[in-house]
C-alpha cells in the first residue's frame, strides 16, 4: 500500500513526517491503486474537497494548491461573488508565491478569502475548492512557510479534474451541471452543445435514458432529484424549429485522407455514437446495418410511445450530415465477415451488433417454436413492424410477460396497446429489486399491467402446440448473505396456472449465434458476448473493437453511447499510433471511484423545497391504446425553474505526479 | 409549445397544508414568528430587522442568491453547529436561531462587498446612478473602509455596449444580480437577455451575441428600473438638450408626455402621484425652452386619426387593429411578430405628431423659420429614443423630434441647473396652437387610457352625440389583459376590444390573434406594466418595482375628471388644426404628416454546432 507522509482527510490530520515507525494514532484510510498514475509515474500527492494526502514529503504544497485553484478559477461560473473573485485572488496569490514573489495577499489574507469562499459560496464549486487549501494553511502552515523561505517552487507535474456526482454517475460523463447552467443562463443551444460533445442522440437520451445522474443527484437530499432527463429533452428541442442548431461538415476540424476508413457494424446507439466521433475526428465512416433503418435497439426495441421514430431518425441523420454513410440490409455473418471488411480497406472495425437473441427461461415445456411463445426482443420487433405498418400483429386474450427490466416493461405496455385483454408481469424478485426504471414500472401499473412479484414460471402449458398458460410458483427471499444481499428460493407447493395466449420471455439477451464465426477470430466470453478489454474496448483481434450490448450484455442506451465514444478514441489512437493511448481523465475517474472519493455527504442547512417539474403526460386511459408519444416537452418557463434547482455539486481533485502524465493533462 | 398546468408540483397540496403553520424562532435572541415557506430574509423584514441585500428584489420574487451579502448565521433546532447561509434563499424552520450582526458575519459581509468592488468601476462621480445606488448604500452599511482588491485592468476588461440610441449596458458597473434577466424573461417575456461568459467574464449579454441595437431587445427599459446600480441606463442626452436650449439662434420646442407630470414630483420630495404639470412648465421656461407644448394635445390628435382609421377598418371588416402609440410595442412587433404589421394602426405616436407639426404647422402659424426649430420631448420612456431615430420619422435628414429626455434625465437636468421643482410657482401653457388638451388626452399615460379616449370619440362619430358616461369603468381594471365589448351603435354596432399592458400578456394576445381564434376589433398595447406611468424612462426606485403605479394612475383619472372638455374631438386647438391646416382626419395631408409605416426586423439566427462549441468551455475536452 502507498504510504502517506502527511495529510488530512475528513477533518482528521495525519503527520508521519517525523514518525517513520508509523505508530501514530490516526490510522490512514486505505488507498487503492494509488501507486502510479500512469505507467511508471508515481503519484506524489492527491488533493480533493475532503482533504489531501502527501506521499512524497518533497512535494511543493504551494504549487499543488495553486494547480487546484487554477482549475477552480477556470471553471467558476462567475455568478456568486466569493467564488468569482476569490478563486482568482487566491490563484494569483499562490502563483506569486510559487514563483518566489511576494503577493499582495499574505497567508492570512489567503486564508480569509479561502474561508469566505468555503463558507459563503453559492454552489459546490466555491464551497469545496479551497477546502484542502484551508486545511494546509491551518494544519501545515510550517510546510508552506518553509517553502516560501526556499524561494521559487520546483516544477511539478499533475492533473486537476473537476467533476460532480452526476457526472461521475453518467457512463458518458456528460457535464450535467454545466448544461443545466446554460439553461439557466438562457442558452439552451449551449446546453445541447455540451451534450453533443459526448453523443449525437440528445433527444433520444432525453426520452429514454435510465438516468444514473438523477440517482446520484444530491438535490434529492433536499426534495427530489433535478429533472435532468426532462431538461435534456427540452434542450434537444433546439435541434428543431426555426432557429435549429445546425450540423455540418465544417464541424470536422481536420478531414483525413480517403484511405482513413472505418467500418462500424451496427447502427444502434453504440455504432451511431462511435461513427459520430470518428467522423468528427476526420475519418470516413461506413455503418453497416442488418436492418433497413438506423437506430438498432433504439428503433426496434423502444416502442414509439416512448421514442417516436422521427425523433430518433432526426438524430441518426446527423451521421449523414457529417458525411457518414449507412449501408442497410447488410448483416455480419450472413453477408460478410470481418476479413472481408479489412480486405475492403477499412483500417479498423467497430462491432456494435447488439444482443439480439432472447435468453430462454429454461423451464419445462419451453420451445421457441410453440405458437404464442416470444422472446422479449422478438416481440418488440413485432411491435416495431406493426407500428411501422409493415406487418400487422395483433394480440388477443391474456399475455404473460416474464422479467423485471425495462425490456419487460416495454413488452408489457406494448402488449396492452396491441390488444391484449390482460397483461400479467411475472418477476421472481421483489418490486424494489426490479432493474426497470421506477417511472416505467409506475406507468405500466397505471396503464393496467398486473404485477406478480416473487413469482417464477415453472412450466409452460401447451395444447396442440399452442401456449394456453404458464404454471407459476411463489418465491421467497432468503436471509441476507455476508454482503447483505438476499437471494430468492421457490416456495414448495405453490404452483398455479396463469392462463394466457402469449408468453413473452424478457429475462435477457445474447449475441445472435450466427453473427460471429470462428474465422472472424473475435473471441466471445462465457455469456456469449464479445470479449473486450474494458479500458479500450479492444477485442481479441487487433483493429477490431466492440461496444454496446454485444460487449457488455443487454445494457442501457447511455452505456452504449459511452462505449461508442470510448471506441472512437481507441480506434483513432490505434490507427494513428498503432496502440491505444492512456486516458488521463479516465484514470482520474477510476482513482476517484476505486477510493470512493465523492463523499455521500448530507445537505446540512435548510433549502427551500422546490419540487421538480414533470413531463406533461396524457391520460393513462387514452394513452394505453396508442403508440404516439405519451410524454410532452416542458415549456421554457418550466425549464428555467427546473434548472434553478441544480445545486452544482462540483468538486475539484488533483494529483501531483513524478513525471509528466502521458497523453496530455 | 403550449403551456400546461401539469407543472403544478405534486407537493402543491402539502405546501398549502403547511402555510397555515406558524414557526417560532429567534432573530438575534428575540422571539419571532415565522411562516412556513417564507425565507429568513422575509421573516426578518416583517420583524423590522435589516439585513443588507443587493441581488434580491422582493417585488419581482427574485432571489438568485448571487451577491452573497445577505448572510446570516443560523443554528437549526437540535443542532450544535452554526452555519452561514444567505437569508434570501434559506427557508424559515421551526426552532431556528438566527443571528444577523455577529462580528464574524459583519466581517464577511464587508469582505463580500469588497470582493464585489474588485472589478467594479469605482468612478462613482461619473455614474448616472451616483447617490441613488444600492451598492453605495450597502458599502456604507457594511462599513467598507478599504478597497484592497480593486484592479482597473479588470474593470477595463468588462464590456460596455453603447450601440443603442436608447439603452447603455455598462458591465463595468454590473454586480451580476440578474434582475435584468429576470424581468426581461419572466416579467416581460421578451427573453432577450442571457448570461454570457464565466468566471470574471460573467456578464449580461444579448442572445446570439448580438449588440443592443441589433438584438431582440425592444428597449422597454424595465430592466433599467430594476438595476440596482448604474450598469443599465438610458443614453444621457441632457447635454444635447442644454446646448439647444442655450443656443440663442435656435428655437427650442419642448413637449412632455401625459405620464411625466404625475411621476416626477417625488424626486423633489413631493408625494408620489402629485400632478406637477405647472411646475414643469415653469422649470422648462427657466431652462430656456422657447415654446412649451403638451404631448397631451398630440394624444387628442392621435385619437382623431386613429379613431377614424379604426372606423374605416371596422367598416371594411379588417380586424383586429392594434394601437401604435408605444414605441417598445412597435419594436416588439417588428422584431418578434412582423407578420402582424398589417394589423398595426398607421397613426404616429403623440410624440411624433407633436414633433412633426412643431416643424410644419407651428412655424407657419407663428411665422418662424422651421429650420431653427429643435424639438425636445420629455418622456417616461427610453424606447422613445429609438423611435426618433427611425428613418421613417426623419425627413431630408431632419428628425421630427431632435432629443428625447427620459423623466430621469429631466430630473438630472433640473438638478444640474439647480432648479428645485418643489419651490417653483406653477404656470400654465400659453401656446395657442398645440398645448390645450382634453381629459381623454390626459389618460393616455395609463393602461386602458388610449382605448377609453378612442371610445369617447368614436361613439360621437358614429352616433353624433356624446357618450352619456365618459368614464368607462369596465375598461379601468389593472389585469394584464382585459377584454370588453362596447356598443358603439350605428352601423358599427358592438366592438370587441382588449387592453394589454406588459409584454408577457401582450405576447399571449398576439399569439391568440395569430392563431386566428380571436374575434377582437381593437387592441390597445402598452409595453410597460401599468402603461407609461411606469415606463422604462420613469424615476427609479430602490429595492422596489413599480411602487407608485396606482397613485400615478389615479392622478391621471383625476386630471380627466376636472377637465371641462373630456373628449379629444372637442379639443378646440385640435379642431383649429383640422380647420386651418389638415382638413379632415385621415385627409391626404393628415395622412402624409401623421401616419407612418413599419418594417420587418425579425431576428433570424441559426447557429451552428461549431459556433456553439467555440463558445463552450470544453471541460473534458473531446475536440
Amino acid at each position: 500500500m502507498t504510504e502517506v507522509s502527511y495529510g488530512a482527510w475528513d477533518g482528521v490530520v495525519f503527520d508521519y513526517r517525523d514518525d517513520t515507525s508509523r505508530s501514530a494514532h490516526n490510522a490512514f484510510p486505505v488507498l487503492k491503486n494509488f501507486d502510479e498514475f500512469d505507467d511508471g509515474n508515481r503519484i506524489r500527492a492527491f488533493f480533493g474537497d475532503r482533504g489531501f494526502f502527501i506521499f512524497d514529503p518533497t512535494v511543493s504544497l504551494i504549487d499543488a494548491l495553486w494547480r487546484q485553484m487554477v482549475e477552480a478559477a477556470d471553471q467558476s461560473c462567475g455568478k456568486c461573488t466569493p467564488c468569482r473573485m476569490g478563486t482568482v485572488l487566491v490563484r494569483d496569490a499562490l502563483d506569486a508565491l510559487r514563483r518566489g514573489e511576494t503577493p499582495p495577499l499574505g497567508l492570512d489574507g489567503i486564508e480569509t478569502i479561502a474561508d469566505q469562499m468555503t463558507a459563503t459560496s453559492m454552489c459546490g464549486l466555491g464551497q469545496t475548492c479551497a477546502k484542502s487549501l484551508l486545511t494546509a494553511l491551518r494544519d501545515f502552515r510550517d510546510v508552506i512557510e518553509a517553502e516560501i523561505e526556499r524561494g521559487p517552487q520546483p516544477e511539478q507535474h499533475g492533473l486537476a479534474y473537476m467533476t460532480a456526482p452526476c457526472i461521475e454517475a453518467c457512463p458518458s460523463r456528460i457535464n450535467v451541471p454545466r448544461y443545466i447552467d446554460y439553461i439557466r443562463d438562457g442558452k439552451p443551444e449551449h446546453s445541447l452543445g455540451v451534450i453533443l460533445q459526448k453523443y449525437p442522440m440528445a433527444a433520444t437520451c432525453g426520452r429514454v435514458c435510465v438516468r444514473f445522474c438523477e440517482m446520484a443527484c444530491r438535490r434529492k437530499m433536499v426534495d427530489e432529484a433535478v429533472g435532468i432527463k426532462t431538461l435534456k429533452r427540452y434542450v434537444a428541442e433546439q435541434q428543431t424549429g426555426d432557429n435549429a442548431l445546425r450540423f455540418g461538415r465544417e464541424l470536422i476540424a481536420q478531414p483525413l485522407g480517403a484511405d482513413m476508413r472505418v467500418a462500424v457494424v451496427g447502427a444502434g446507439p453504440a455504432g451511431i455514437s462511435c461513427a459520430y466521433h470518428l467522423l468528427l475526428h476526420g475519418y470516413h465512416v461506413d455503418i453497416l446495418e442488418a436492418m433497413q433503418e438506423p437506430g438498432g435497439m433504439a428503433a426496434m426495441g423502444i416502442p414509439s410511445y416512448r421514442l417516436p421514430k422521427k425523433v430518433l431518425h432526426a438524430e441518426t441523420d446527423i451521421i449523414t450530415e457529417l458525411g457518414g454513410r449507412f449501408v442497410f440490409n447488410k448483416a455480419l455473418g450472413r453477408d460478410y465477415g470481418i476479413d472481408d471488411l479489412f480486405s475492403r480497406g477499412y483500417r479498423a472495425v467497430f462491432l456494435a451488433i447488439g444482443c439480439q437473441q432472447g435468453t430462454r427461461l429454461g423451464v419445462e415445456g419451453e420451445d421457441p417454436l410453440t405458437a404464442g411463445y416470444k422472446s422479449g426482443i422478438a416481440f418488440l420487433l413485432d411491435v416495431h413492424d406493426h407500428v411501422a405498418g409493415t406487418r400487422k400483429v395483433t394480440l388477443y386474450g391474456d399475455v404473460v410477460v416474464v422479467g423485471g427490466g425495462n425490456v419487460a416493461m416495454d413488452c408489457a405496455r406494448s402488449a396492452l396497446r396491441m390488444g391484449a385483454a390482460k397483461v400479467h408481469l411475472v418477476y421472481r424478485r421483489t418490486r424494489e429489486d426490479m432493474p426497470a426504471d421506477r417511472e416505467e414500472v409506475e406507468a405500466a401499473e397505471k396503464e393496467g399491467v398486473i404485477f406478480h412479484f416473487l413469482t417464477n414460471p415453472v412450466k409452460i402449458v401447451t395444447d396442440d402446440d399452442r401456449i394456453t398458460g404458464v404454471a407459476i410458483g411463489a418465491m421467497r427471499q432468503t436471509i441476507a448473505d455476508g454482503r447483505g444481499r438476499r437471494g430468492v428460493e421457490p416456495v414448495p407447493d405453490t404452483e398455479r396456472v396463469l392462463a394466457c395466449t402469449t408468453l413473452i420471455a424478457a429475462i435477457g439477451q445474447q449475441v445472435r449465434a450466427e453473427t460471429l464465426r470462428a474465422d472472424d477470430r473475435v473471441a466471445l466470453d462465457q455469456w456469449n458476448c464479445v470479449k473486450v478489454d474494458p479500458t479500450d474496448l479492444a477485442t481479441s483481434r487487433p483493429g477490431v473493437f466492440a461496444g454496446g450490448d454485444c460487449a457488455s450484455g443487454p445494457s442501457t442506451l447511455i452505456h452504449a453511447m459511452a462505449n461508442g465514444l470510448k471506441a472512437a478514441r481507441s480506434i483513432d489512437d490505434w490507427i494513428r499510433k498503432g496502440h491505444v493511448c492512456f486516458q488521463p481523465r479516465s484514470r482520474m475517474r477510476d482513482l476517484l471511484n476505486d477510493n470512493q472519493m465523492l463523499a455521500d455527504d448530507a445537505v446540512e442547512v435548510p433549502v427551500k423545497p422546490q419540487y421538480r417539474v414533470h413531463h406533461p403526460e396524457l391520460d393513462p386511459e387514452v394513452r394505453k391504446l396508442m403508440f404516439e408519444e405519451v410524454e410532452q416537452t416542458i415549456t421554457p418557463e418550466q425549464a428555467y425553474r427546473e434548472a434553478k434547482r441544480c445545486m452544482r455539486c462540483y468538486r475539484t481533485y488533483s494529483v501531483i505526479t513524478e513525471n509528466p502524465i502521458a497523453n496530455g493533462a | 409549445m403550449t403551456s400546461s398546468d401539469v407543472s403544478a408540483a405534486p407537493a402543491g397540496a402539502t405546501a398549502t397544508d403547511t402555510t397555515a403553520r406558524e414557526l417560532s424562532a429567534t432573530i438575534n435572541g428575540q422571539p419571532v414568528t415565522g411562516r412556513a415557506g417564507e425565507s429568513i430574509l422575509e421573516c426578518a423584514r416583517r420583524h423590522g430587522v435589516y439585513i443588507p441585500t443587493l441581488c434580491e428584489l422582493a417585488d419581482i420574487d427574485h432571489t438568485p442568491g448571487t451577491c452573497r451579502v445577505c448572510l446570516v448565521e443560523i443554528r437549526t433546532k437540535g443542532s450544535s453547529k452554526t452555519h452561514l447561509v444567505t437569508s434570501c434563499t434559506t427557508p424559515m424552520e421551526d426552532g431556528i436561531e438566527i443571528r444577523t450582526r455577529t462580528a464574524a458575519l459583519r466581517a464577511m459581509q464587508r469582505l463580500q462587498v469588497e470582493l464585489l468592488l474588485a472589478d467594479h468601476d469605482q468612478d462613482c462621480a461619473t455614474c448616472i446612478r451616483h447617490g441613488k445606488c444600492d451598492l453605495q448604500d450597502v458599502a456604507q452599511f457594511v462599513g467598507l473602509t478599504q478597497n484592497r482588491f480593486f484592479d482597473p485592468a479588470r474593470v477595463a476588461a468588462r464590456p460596455v455596449d453603447d450601440s443603442s440610441p436608447a439603452l447603455i449596458r455598462n458591465m463595468q458597473r454590473c454586480i451580476r444580480c440578474q434582475r435584468c434577466i429576470a424581468i426581461c424573461r419572466d416579467g416581460q417575456g421578451v427573453d432577450a437577455l442571457i448570461q454570457t461568459g464565466s468566471g470574471l467574464e460573467t456578464a449580461v449579454g444579448l442572445r446570439y451575441g448580438l449588440t443592443q441595437k441589433n438584438s431582440a431587445c425592444v428597449t422597454c427599459g424595465q430592466c433599467v428600473l430594476v438595476c440596482p446600480t448604474g450598469a443599465l441606463g438610458e443614453r444621457d442626452e441632457t447635454d444635447r438638450a442644454l446646448e439647444m436650449m442655450y443656443d440663442p439662434e435656435l428655437i427650442t420646442v419642448v413637449q412632455f408626455a401625459p405620464a411625466v407630470r404625475v411621476g416626477f414630483g417625488e424626486e423633489f420630495g413631493l408625494p408620489p402621484g402629485t400632478n406637477v404639470e405647472g411646475q414643469i412648465i415653469t422649470a422648462l421656461r427657466m431652462l430656456g425652452a422657447d415654446i412649451v407644448l403638451d404631448t397631451n394635445w398630440g394624444a387628442d390628435l392621435v385619437i382623431m386619426e386613429e379613431g377614424t382609421e379604426l372606423l374605416h377598418r371596422l367598416k371594411k371588416k379588417q380586424r383586429p387593429t392594434f394601437s401604435s402609440c408605444c414605441p417598445a410595442w412597435i419594436n416588439f412587433v417588428e422584431r418578434h411578430y412582423p407578420d402582424i404589421i398589417p394589423m398595426l394602426s398607421s397613426t404616429k405616436s403623440p410624440q411624433q405628431c407633436v414633433g412633426t407639426l412643431a416643424k410644419t404647422y407651428l412655424p407657419e402659424k407663428m411665422g418662424i423659420d422651421p429650420k431653427k426649430i429643435r424639438v425636445i420631448s420629455v418622456m417616461p420612456c427610453i424606447a422613445k429614443k429609438d423611435e426618433i431615430a427611425r428613418r421613417q420619422l426623419s425627413h431630408d435628414g431632419v428628425p421630427e423630434v431632435d432629443v428625447v429626455l427620459s423623466t430621469r434625465e429631466f430630473a438630472r437636468l433640473l438638478q444640474r441647473e439647480h432648479i428645485d421643482l418643489k419651490s417653483l410657482e406653477p404656470s400654465g401653457f400659453d401656446n395657442p396652437y398645440m398645448s390645450e388638451y382634453s381629459g381623454a388626452g390626459a389618460i393616455f399615460g395609463t393602461t386602458g387610457g388610449v382605448m377609453e379616449a378612442a371610445i369617447r370619440t368614436m361613439y360621437f362619430v358614429v352616433n353624433g352625440k356624446e357618450l352619456e358616461h365618459v368614464e368607462i369603468e369596465e375598461l379601468r381594471g389593472f389585469e394584464g389583459v382585459r377584454t370588453a365589448t362596447v356598443a358603439l351603435g350605428g352601423e358599427i354596432g358592438d366592438v370587441k376590444i382588449a387592453m394589454c399592458h406588459g409584454l408577457k400578456p401582450t405576447r399571449q394576445i398576439v399569439e391568440l390573434v395569430r392563431s386566428g381564434k380571436s374575434d377582437l376589433d381593437f387592441i390597445e398595447i402598452m409595453a410597460c406594466p401599468g402603461g407609461c406611468v411606469d415606463g422604462g424612462g420613469t424615476l427609479r426606485s430602490k429595492k422596489a418595482y413599480l411602487p407608485h403605479a396606482l397613485k400615478r394612475r389615479e392622478t391621471l383619472f383625476g386630471i380627466d375628471r376636472k377637465k371641462a372638455v373630456r373628449q379629444s374631438h372637442r379639443n378646440e386647438q385640435v379642431q383649429a388644426l383640422y380647420r386651418d391646416y389638415l382638413g379632415e382626419p385621415d385627409s391626404e395631408k393628415a395622412h402624409h404628416l401623421l401616419h407612418t409605416w413599419y418594417t420587418d426586423r425579425k431576428i433570424e439566427m441559426t447557429q451552428t454546432v461549431r459556433e456553439v462549441w467555440a463558445d463552450i468551455k470544453m471541460g473534458g475536452k473531446v475536440y
